[in-house]
C-alpha cells in the first residue's frame, strides 16, 4: 500500500543513473566479498596449522625421528624458515598459479588435488542432482495426495531416515548389496588413479545411493511443506474453482510459488554435500577430496591442507551466491527494482 | 568374605573371557595352533596372475624410497622391489639374500662382503661392488641419514673398500659382531644401483614399478630379469592403500582384493564366516609402556618393578588381542638367539607391588600416561594398564594424544608413555634403544654395567658368550629396566581362498613381512 504523499516521488522524471540490476550488482559484491573470505580462510588455516603440535617432518618421520633426520627434512622442506615467510612464499606463489608442492611425497599439489576434485564433484554433484530430483518429485506428490496412505509412510520414512547418520545408511547397503546379501556392486571404490570416475560407474553406485538416501528427506519435507502452502493459496482455489486440470494446478500454478524456499534448501543440501562426502568417501575408500584432506591433516602437508579447504570454501561461496541467484531469478517481486 | 560388586564384575569379565579364549582354542586344536588359521586351498603353485592387496597404514606420505621406509605399506613395496644383503627367513633368522658370503674378522671391527654374481637391477644395470659401497654411504649420508643409519652407525662408510667387482671391505669404527642382524631387518638396507634414481627407483627384487601413486594404489609388475629361477609366480601386484579396517574386510568379503592385513581379532569370525582365510603370525614387534628412568617418579627402581607387576599380562593380551600373540617378559628380541627364556615370567603380583611402593614411600602414586592410535591396539592397552593399576593403589591417568603430537616435539622425552617396534635382534635393538648413545632412547637408559656388557658383546665373534653376555644384560633389564613388555601381538591378515603360499611368520609384518614372490593365484 503506498500512500498518497509518496505519490509524486514515484511519478517524478526518471532518473538517469543506471536501472539498478540486483542480480549483477549480488554478484559483484558477494564474489569481492568471497575473495577476501578466501584470503581470510587461508590464513586462519595457516595459523591453525602452526599450532598444531608437530610439523609436516615429525608427521613424515614418525617414530624414525632422530634429531638429524629431522633436521635434515626440516631443512629440505623449507620448515626451519620463519613462519610469515613461508605464508608468503606460498601466497605469491598461489598468485601465480602455483600452488606448491606437498610436503608429505614432492608432488606438484595441482596434480595431487586436481584428479581429487574431479572425484568429488562428480559424487556431488550426482548426489545432488538425484537428491533433488527425487525429493522435489515426491514432495510434489506427497502434497498433492495430503493425508493420503502414500503421504503418511513418506512423510515416517523421511523423518526415520533423517535420524540416520551416513555411515549407518553406508553400512546397511554395503551388507545388502555388496558385501554379504548380494554382490552386485563393489564394497569399496578403488579406481585406478587417474582414470575418470565416469569410467567407473559400478564404484559409484553406493556411494551416490548413500548421500542420496541422506539428503532426499530434507529436500522432500521443505518441497512438501511448501507445496501444501501453495496449493492452500487463494490463486490455486481460485484456478481450482474455475476447473483447471489438477496436473496444470500443481505444476503451474503452485510448483513456481513453491519452488523458491526449496531452492535454499537445495543450496543447503550442495553445501552439506561437500562436508558429507568426507564420511561417505572414507566409508567406501573414495578416492576424493574428503579423504585427502583427512591424511594432509595427519601428515602436517600445509600447501596440501591449503589448497582443498580453498577448493571447499570457494565451493561454499559459489553455492551461497548461485542459490541467491537463483532464488531472485524466481521471485520476481524481489528482482524488480523497488523505489 | 568381603567382594564389591566392582570386584565380582571384573572377576566374571576375566573369567568369561579365559573361557572365551579357551574355547577358541580349543576349536583350533591345542594350544597356540596357527595352523587352523591357514589352511590354504590354492593347491600348487600356479604362473601369471594379479595379486589385489588392500592394506591399511599407509598415507599421502607413503614413498617408494628404500633409504626412508616409514609407513607400513612403503614395506609392502619396498619388500618386492628391492632386496638386501642378508634378509630374514619366515622363522626370524638371518638368510644370505644378495650376499653370496659375509664374514667378519676375529675382533669383528671389519666386515668383507662378497654379492652374488649375474644379479641385475630393473634398469638392466648388473650388480657390483660399487653398488654395496654406494648403498651404505647414501644410508650413513651425515646431511641426510636414512632410517637405518641409526643401527649401522658403527660402519665407517668413507673407509670402505672395493676388492674386487663384486667384493668389498667394511671397517668399522667400533666393533659391530651382529652387523648381519642388523642388516637382515627387512625394509631398511635394500641395495639399490649407483645414482639411484628416485623417480625411477630400481632394485633386484621379484617386480618392478609399473606405476605408483601415494595414499592411492601402485601396480607392480613381474620382473622377467628376477636371479631366483622360477620366480616369481604372479604376473603383476596390485596394491592399494585403505583408511580404515571396515572398508578394507568388506573389500575382502566382496572378493574385491585377495590378501588384506593388520586386522583386529573382532574380525576374524566375520572374515572367517565368509569362507575366507585368516593368517594369523606370531610377531616379533613389540609395544611397550616407556619409563623415564633418569628423572621423576620412575627414577626409583622400586617404583619401576611396582608398574611391572600390576600388569595382568594374559588378561591384557586377552582384552587387546583376543588373547592371541606371545606373553611378554619386559625384555625385547622375543625371536633373538640370545633371547633368555630361562626369566621367570613375570605375573601379575598386586601385594608385592603395594609393598615395592611403600618402600618408596609412593602409595597412592599418581601418574600420567600417554597414549596415541600408534599401532594396533596400543590405546586399549593403556586403558586396561590405568584399570589394573588402581587396584594397587596407583592412579592412572590416560592421555590419549594424536599421534603427531605423540611424535612431536615431547616424543623420546615423555616421562611414561607407549611406542611401537617392528621385530630386531637382541643386540641391534640395544644400539637403537637402550644404550646412552642409542638414537630412540626413550627411557633415558644409563647402566655402566650394562654398557660395559654390550661393549664385551659386540666385540667377540664367538656366539655363545655373546649370549652369556646378552642374558646378563636381559637380567639387568629384567630386574631395573624402564620397559614394561606385557606382550608381543599377534599379526593377523586376511586373504581369499584363491591365494596360495602365504606363510605365518615371526617377523611381525604382516603378510610373511609383505613377500609377494613366493604367492600364487589358483
Amino acid at each position: 500500500m503506498t500512500t498518497a504523499t509518496e505519490a509524486p516521488e514515484r511519478v517524478g522524471p526518471p532518473s538517469k543513473a543506471p536501472r539498478p540490476h540486483p542480480i549483477r550488482d549480488l554478484v559483484i559484491k558477494r564474489s569481492l566479498i568471497g575473495i577476501l573470505t578466501l584470503v581470510l580462510v587461508s590464513i586462519l588455516v595457516f595459523v591453525a596449522t602452526q599450532t598444531l603440535p608437530g610439523n609436516a617432518a615429525s608427521a613424515v618421520l614418525q617414530n624414525t625421528a632422530t634429531p638429524a633426520r629431522l633436521h635434515a627434512l626440516e631443512v629440505q622442506l623449507g620448515l626451519n624458515r620463519p613462519a610469515v615467510e613461508q605464508y608468503w612464499t606460498w601466497l605469491t606463489g598461489v598468485l601465480h598459479g602455483n600452488f606448491g608442492t606437498s610436503l608429505a611425497n614432492g608432488q606438484p599439489v595441482g596434480t595431487l588435488v586436481g584428479g581429487r576434485i574431479l572425484n568429488s564433484l562428480v559424487l556431488v554433484v550426482l548426489a545432488g542432482a538425484i537428491g533433488t530430483l527425487i525429493g522435489v518429485g515426491l514432495g510434489v506428490l506427497a502434497a498433492a495426495r495430503r493425508d493420503s496412505v502414500f503421504d503418511r509412510i513418506l512423510s515416517v520414512a523421511s523423518l526415520a531416515v533423517t535420524a540416520l547418520p551416513e555411515f549407518v545408511v553406508a553400512v546397511v547397503l554395503v551388507i545388502f548389496f555388496a558385501a554379504v546379501v548380494v554382490h552386485w556392486f563393489p564394497a569399496v571404490s578403488v579406481f585406478v588413479p587417474g582414470t575418470a570416475p565416469w569410467s567407473n560407474p559400478k564404484e559409484l553406485v553406493l556411494p551416490v545411493a548413500t548421500l542420496v538416501i541422506v539428503v532426499v528427506p530434507y529436500v522432500f519435507r521443505m518441497m512438501r511443506a511448501s507445496m501444501i502452502d501453495a496449493l492452500e493459496s487463494d490463486y490455486v482455489q481460485m484456478a481450482r474453482l474455475k476447473g483447471v486440470p489438477k496436473w496444470r494446478q500443481l505444476f503451474v500454478h503452485a510448483l513456481p510459488n513453491a519452488i523458491a524456499p526449496t531452492i535454499q534448501v537445495i543450496g543447503l543440501t550442495f553445501l552439506y554435500l561437500a562436508g558429507g562426502v568426507v564420511v561417505v568417501e572414507y566409508m567406501f575408500n573414495y578416492p576424493g577430496l574428503g579423504q585427502a584432506l583427512v591424511s594432509a591433516v595427519s601428515d602436517r602437508d600445509i600447501p596440501q591442507i591449503q589448497a582443498i579447504v580453498l577448493v571447499l570454501a570457494a565451493f561454499y561461496i559459489a553455492v551461497n551466491i548461485l542459490t541467491d541467484v537463483i532464488a531472485l531469478a524466481v521471485s520476481p517481486r524481489r528482482r524488480l527494482p523497488r523505489s | 568374605m568381603t567382594f564389591s560388586r566392582r570386584e565380582f564384575l571384573k572377576a566374571g569379565l576375566a573369567g568369561s573371557l579365559a573361557v572365551g579364549t579357551a574355547g577358541l582354542l580349543d576349536a583350533c586344536g591345542t594350544g597356540n595352533t596357527i595352523k587352523a588359521f591357514t589352511t590354504s586351498t590354492a593347491g600348487k603353485p600356479r604362473m601369471g596372475g594379479q595379486l589385489r592387496a588392500g592394506l591399511t597404514g599407509g598415507s599421502t606420505a607413503d614413498t617408494l624410497s628404500p633409504l626412508n621406509p616409514i609407513t607400513n605399506v612403503d614395506f609392502s613395496r619396498i619388500n618386492n622391489l628391492y632386496e638386501p644383503l642378508v634378509g630374514l627367513t619366515p622363522g626370524a633368522l638371518p638368510v644370505n639374500v644378495l650376499a653370496e658370503e659375509l664374514t667378519s674378522n676375529a675382533k669383528a671391527t671389519e666386515w668383507t662382503v662378497r654379492v652374488k654374481q649375474g644379479i641385475t637391477f630393473h634398469n638392466g644395470r648388473t650388480l657390483t661392488a660399487d653398488d654395496v659401497i654406494y648403498t651404505f654411504q647414501q644410508i650413513l649420508n651425515p646431511k641426510a641419514p636414512g632410517a637405518a643409519a641409526a643401527g649401522l652407525a658403527s660402519i665407517d662408510a668413507k673407509g670402505m673398500t672395493k676388492l674386487d667387482a663384486y667384493t668389498v671391505r667394511i671397517p668399522c669404527s667400533t666393533p659391530f659382531a651382529t652387523l648381519h642382524q642388523a642388516l637382515a631387518i627387512p625394509g631398511y638396507s635394500d641395495i639399490i644401483p649407483v645414482g639411484f634414481n628416485p623417480a625411477a627407483p630400481a632394485g633386484t627384487g621379484p617386480f618392478k614399478v609399473k606405476s605408483f601413486s601415494p595414499g592411492t594404489q601402485s601396480t607392480f609388475v613381474r620382473y622377467d630379469g628376477y636371479w631366483q629361477s622360477g620366480l616369481p609366480y604372479l604376473d603383476e601386484i596390485v596394491i592399494t592403500d585403505y583408511a580404515d579396517q571396515t572398508s578394507q574386510v568388506n573389500s575382502l568379503l566382496a572378493g574385491q582384493v585377495d590378501a588384506v592385513n593388520l586386522l583386529s581379532e573382532d574380525v576374524i569370525s566375520e572374515v572367517q564366516g565368509e569362507s575366507k582365510n585368516v593368517l594369523l603370525s606370531p610377531g616379533g614387534g613389540w609395544n611397550p609402556f616407556t619409563m623415564r628412568v633418569d628423572t621423576g617418579t620412575f627414577s626409583d627402581v622400586r617404583i619401576r618393578q611396582a608398574m611391572r607387576l600390576v600388569v595382568d599380562r594374559q588378561q591384557m593380551l586377552d582384552l587387546v588381542f583376543g588373547g592371541f600373540g606371545t606373553l611378554g617378559n619386559d625384555v625385547f628380541g622375543i625371536w633373538a638367539p640370545e633371547y633368555d627364556h630361562s626369566l621367570p615370567q613375570r605375573h601379575q603380583d598386586i601385594d608385592q607391588a603395594k609393598s615395592l611402593l611403600k618402600a618408596a614411600g609412593a602409595e597412592g602414586l599418581h601418574v600420567t600416561l600417554v597414549t596415541s592410535d600408534i599401532a594396533q591396539g596400543t590405546v586399549l592397552a593403556a586403558q586396561v594398564f590405568a584399570q589394573r593399576a588402581s587396584a594397587a593403589g596407583i592412579s592412572v591417568s590416560v592421555d590419549d594424544v594424536t599421534v603427531n603430537e605423540f611424535y612431536g616435539t615431547n616424543y623420546l622425552k615423555w616421562q611414561f608413555a607407549q611406542d611401537y617396534w617392528f621385530y630386531n635382534f637382541y643386540l641391534p635393538q640395544v644400539s637403537l634403544a637402550t644404550l646412552p648413545t642409542a638414537s630412540f632412547n626413550e627411557t633415558h637408559w644409563d647402566n655402566s654395567r650394562y654398557d660395559s656388557l654390550y661393549a664385551q658383546a659386540i666385540a667377540t665373534t664367538d656366539t655363545s658368550l655373546r649370549t652369556e653376555l646378552a642374558h646378563e644384560m636381559q637380567q639387568i633389564e629384567y630386574n631395573e629396566g624402564g620397559y614394561i613388555i606385557p606382550f608381543f601381538p599377534p599379526v593377523i591378515d586376511g586373504f581369499g581362498t584363491n591365494v596360495g603360499g602365504l606363510v605365518p611368520s615371526k617377523i611381525g609384518l604382516s603378510l610373511n613381512a609383505y613377500d609377494f614372490k613366493g604367492v600364487w593365484l589358483s
